[in-house]
C-alpha cells in the first residue's frame, strides 16, 4: 500500500484563477454545468456536484485583513474539492460498495458498480458528491486515481499557479501546513488556521486528506464547523428502531390477546 | 453521445456533448467521459439564484456563503416516501398475522391470510419502487452482491428480500401437510421479524444523514416510522374489509398505533427544535404545511374511530383519515429534508450549538 495522499489547500495563496477547475474539467473529460450568470462575485460555479469536482469560492468581505491593501474590505478565494475523509460518510452509506477506499487513502467511486441509489449524496457532510441527471450516477473527485497510477500529480495541483493547491503525502503535507501556519502568525496575520488537518482537528471526519488553511470561519467559505459522518450516530437510530420493532410486536400480541374472541 | 444545443437563439447554435473535444484528435478516455450532457445541467441549481442589489454585508456572527446551500440535497423524489409507506404498511402487516398464528381468535386464519397477502404483493411493490427510483435501475441487483452493515440501505435491501421470501413460503405453504405446513408457519414467523424491520428500518436510513432536521430526530424517526406503520395497517382493514372479526384486531392495533403515532410527532417537534433552526421546516413553507396536515388527519382518523357505536360512512372516513395521514406523514418527513438540506444556518447552527461531532465527544466524557 502506498502511503497516504493527499491535498493541501492554502487559501491565502489562491489568486482564484480558476485554473484547477479548467484542469479538472479537462484531464477528467466532464462536460459543462450549464452556463449560468450566478450573480455572486465571480463564481458562476457556485457548488461542487457530479461534474464539478474543483470550485473556486470568491468570498467579498466588509472585513480588513492586513495583507491586504483594501482599506476595509478584503478579498478571500478558496478552492473547494472532495476532502477524502479519514472517515468518510458517503463511503459507510453506499450500499453496492461501488465506493472503496483507495490504495492511496483516497475514496474512489466506481462508475460501473454505482447504481445510482443516491443515498451517498445525503450522507456527505460537505455537500460533495452529487448524481447526475443524465447518466443517473454519482460522481466525485477521485484524486486523479487515473494519474497516481502513472505517478503523476492531480490535475488541480499541476495547473495551481501559486501552490495553493499541494499535493503529497499526507504526513509532509501536515508538516509543512503547521510551518506555514507558524510562518503567517509571525507575519502578521493571526487569524490562520489549519481545517480538518487531522483527527484532533474534526473528530467527526477523523481527519480530512484534504484540508485547509482558511483565515475566517469555516461557514463563510461554506464549510461545516463540526461536520460528522453520519455513521457515528446511527446506533441511537438502531436502538429506536429496535425499540420500536418491539413496541409493535407487543402491541400486536396485545391485539390477539385482548381482541380476539375464541373460537 | 447526446448532444445538446447551446446559444440556441443566436445566430450561430452551438451542437456540444458538454466537452468541445474533437473526436477526430482526440480520445474521450477520461475518468468522466461517458458523463452526458443533455442540457439538463442548465438546470442544475434548483434554487433561485438573488442578484446583488449592493454587496452583502457577511454577519459576523452568522456568516454563509451567500445563502447558497452547504449541502448537495435529497435526489429521492416520490417513489421513496411511498416505498415508506408501501413497506411500512407491509411489515406492519406481517407483524400482526405472526401475533395471530400464536392465537385462536375467530376469524385469524383469515386475517393471516389476507397479511401474507400484502406482504407479498407490498414486497412486490416496494422492490418496484426502489428500482424506479434508482439512477440505474438496471443494476438493482448490485446492492445485493454485498452484505455491509454500515450501510442502511443495504441492510434494508436485505431485509426487503426477506420479508418478501417468507411472506411468499407462508402464503403458498401455511395450512399444507407434513412439513410443507410447517415450514409456512416458521416462514410466516419469520416473516413478522422481517417485516418488524421493514417497517422501522427506513427511520434509520432517514436518521443517518448530514440533513441537519433528520440527524436531529434520529431518536425519533424509526418510532415514528413503525408507530405510523400500524396505522396504516389499521386503517386500510377498516377501509376495505367487512369482516368484523378481522378488523376487531386490526382495529387495536391500528388505534395503539396512530396514539403513538400521534404522540411521537410531538416528541420529534420538540426534538427538532432543540435548535430552533433546525426545526424551522416542521413549522413553515410546503414541508411545515404537509407535516401539520398529517398529524390533522392521524389525530382525525383516530377520534373518528374511536366515536362509540360506529357507522359505516364514519368508518369509510376514519380509515381514509388515518391512509392519508400516514402516507402524508412519510411525504412530509422527505420535504422537511429537502428544506433542511437547502437551509445552510440549519447545519451551521446545529453544528456550533454543539450538535455536530461535538455531541458524540461529550456523551464519551460523561
Amino acid at each position: 500500500m502506498a502511503a497516504t495522499k493527499g491535498f493541501f489547500t492554502d487559501t491565502t495563496l489562491c489568486i482564484g484563477c480558476k485554473a484547477c477547475e479548467v484542469a479538472c474539467k479537462q484531464w477528467n473529460q466532464l462536460p459543462d454545468d450549464g452556463f449560468l450568470f450566478s450573480g455572486m462575485s465571480y463564481d458562476n460555479t457556485v457548488h461542487l456536484g457530479g461534474s464539478t469536482w474543483r470550485h473556486v469560492a470568491f468570498i467579498e468581505r466588509p472585513v480588513p485583513l492586513n495583507t491586504q491593501d483594501g482599506g476595509a474590505f478584503s478579498w478571500l478565494f478558496s478552492s473547494d474539492v472532495c476532502k477524502h475523509c479519514a472517515r468518510a460518510g458517503c463511503l459507510e452509506s453506499c450500499p453496492t460498495g461501488a465506493i472503496i477506499r483507495t490504495e492511496y487513502g483516497s475514496v474512489y467511486v466506481q462508475p460501473d458498480v454505482c447504481n445510482g441509489c443516491g443515498y451517498c449524496i445525503v450522507s456527505c457532510p460537505f455537500g460533495v458528491i452529487n448524481r447526475r441527471e443524465e447518466d443517473g450516477r454519482a460522481w466525485k473527485c477521485t484524486l486523479c486515481y487515473d494519474r497516481l497510477r502513472d505517478d503523476l500529480t492531480p490535475a488541480c495541483a499541476k495547473a495551481c499557479p501559486t501552490e495553493s493547491i499541494q499535493f503529497g503525502d499526507l504526513d509532509q503535507l501536515r508538516e509543512r501546513a503547521s510551518e506555514r501556519v507558524e510562518q503567517l502568525h509571525r507575519r502578521g496575520m493571526p487569524e490562520a488556521y489549519l481545517y480538518g488537518a487531522s483527527a484532533e482537528d474534526q473528530p467527526g471526519t477523523e481527519g480530512l486528506n484534504a484540508f485547509f488553511l482558511l483565515v475566517d470561519k469555516p461557514e463563510v467559505y461554506n464549510l461545516p464547523p463540526d461536520p460528522v459522518a453520519p455513521g457515528k450516530k446511527v446506533k441511537d437510530a438502531w436502538v429506536a428502531a429496535g425499540a420500536a420493532a418491539a413496541g409493535m410486536a407487543l402491541a400486536a400480541i396485545g391485539a390477539v390477546l385482548f381482541g380476539g374472541e375464541r373460537a | 453521445m447526446n448532444r445538446t444545443v447551446r446559444y440556441k437563439s443566436s445566430v450561430e447554435p452551438v451542437y456540444t456533448d458538454g466537452r468541445d473535444i474533437d473526436t477526430e484528435v482526440a480520445t474521450l478516455t477520461g475518468e468522466a467521459a461517458d458523463q452526458e450532457a443533455s442540457g439538463a445541467a442548465d438546470k442544475h441549481l434548483k434554487h433561485e439564484m438573488q442578484v446583488w442589489q449592493q454587496l452583502p454585508m457577511p454577519q459576523p456572527g452568522d456568516p454563509t456563503y451567500y445563502n447558497v446551500p452547504m449541502l448537495n440535497e435529497p435526489v429521492w423524489e416520490w417513489a421513496i416516501p411511498t416505498y415508506y409507506y408501501v413497506g411500512g404498511l407491509t411489515g406492519a402487516a406481517l407483524v400482526l398475522s405472526a401475533a395471530a398464528q400464536t392465537g385462536n381468535s375467530r376469524g385469524r386464519e383469515e386475517l393471516i391470510r389476507r397479511c401474507h397477502w400484502i406482504g407479498l404483493i407490498g414486497a412486490s411493490v416496494s422492490g418496484g419502487l426502489l428500482i424506479y427510483d434508482l439512477g440505474m435501475p438496471s443494476r438493482f441487483f448490485n446492492m445485493l452482491r454485498v452484505f455491509r452493515p454500515t450501510s442502511v440501505m443495504n441492510m434494508g435491501a436485505w431485509i426487503l428480500a426477506g420479508t418478501g421470501a417468507m411472506a411468499f413460503l407462508a402464503l403458498t405453504l401455511r395450512g399444507r401437510k407434513n412439513w410443507r405446513g410447517k415450514t409456512g408457519e416458521i416462514a410466516g414467523y419469520l416473516a413478522g421479524i422481517f417485516g418488524a424491520g421493514l417497517a422501522t428500518y427506513t427511520g434509520v436510513l432517514t436518521a443517518n444523514t448530514a440533513v441537519p432536521v433528520w440527524q436531529a430526530s434520529r431518536k425519533i424517526l424509526p418510532v415514528l416510522f413503525g408507530t405510523s406503520a400500524m396505522s396504516s395497517v389499521g386503517a386500510l382493514f377498516e377501509l376495505t374489509v367487512e369482516n368484523s372479526e378481522e378488523r376487531r384486531l386490526t382495529k387495536i392495533f391500528g388505534t395503539a398505533g396512530q396514539i403513538a403515532e400521534f404522540a411521537a410527532s410531538i416528541a420529534m417537534e420538540k426534538q427538532t427544535s432543540v435548535v430552533p433552526r433546525v426545526g424551522r421546516p416542521l413549522r413553515r413553507g410546503l414541508s411545515g404545511f404537509l407535516w401539520r396536515t398529517a398529524m390533522v388527519l392521524t389525530a382525525g382518523g383516530l377520534v373518528l374511530g374511536l366515536i362509540p357505536k360506529p357507522t359505516k360512512r364514519r368508518r369509510l372516513a376514519a380509515g381514509i383519515a388515518g391512509t392519508l395521514g400516514s402516507a402524508l406523514m412519510r411525504a412530509s418527513v422527505e420535504h422537511l429534508g429537502t428544506a433542511s438540506a437547502r437551509d445552510a444556518r440549519a447545519s451551521f447552527q446545529q453544528q456550533r450549538a454543539g450538535y455536530g461531532a461535538a455531541e458524540l465527544a461529550n456523551r464519551s466524557n460523561q
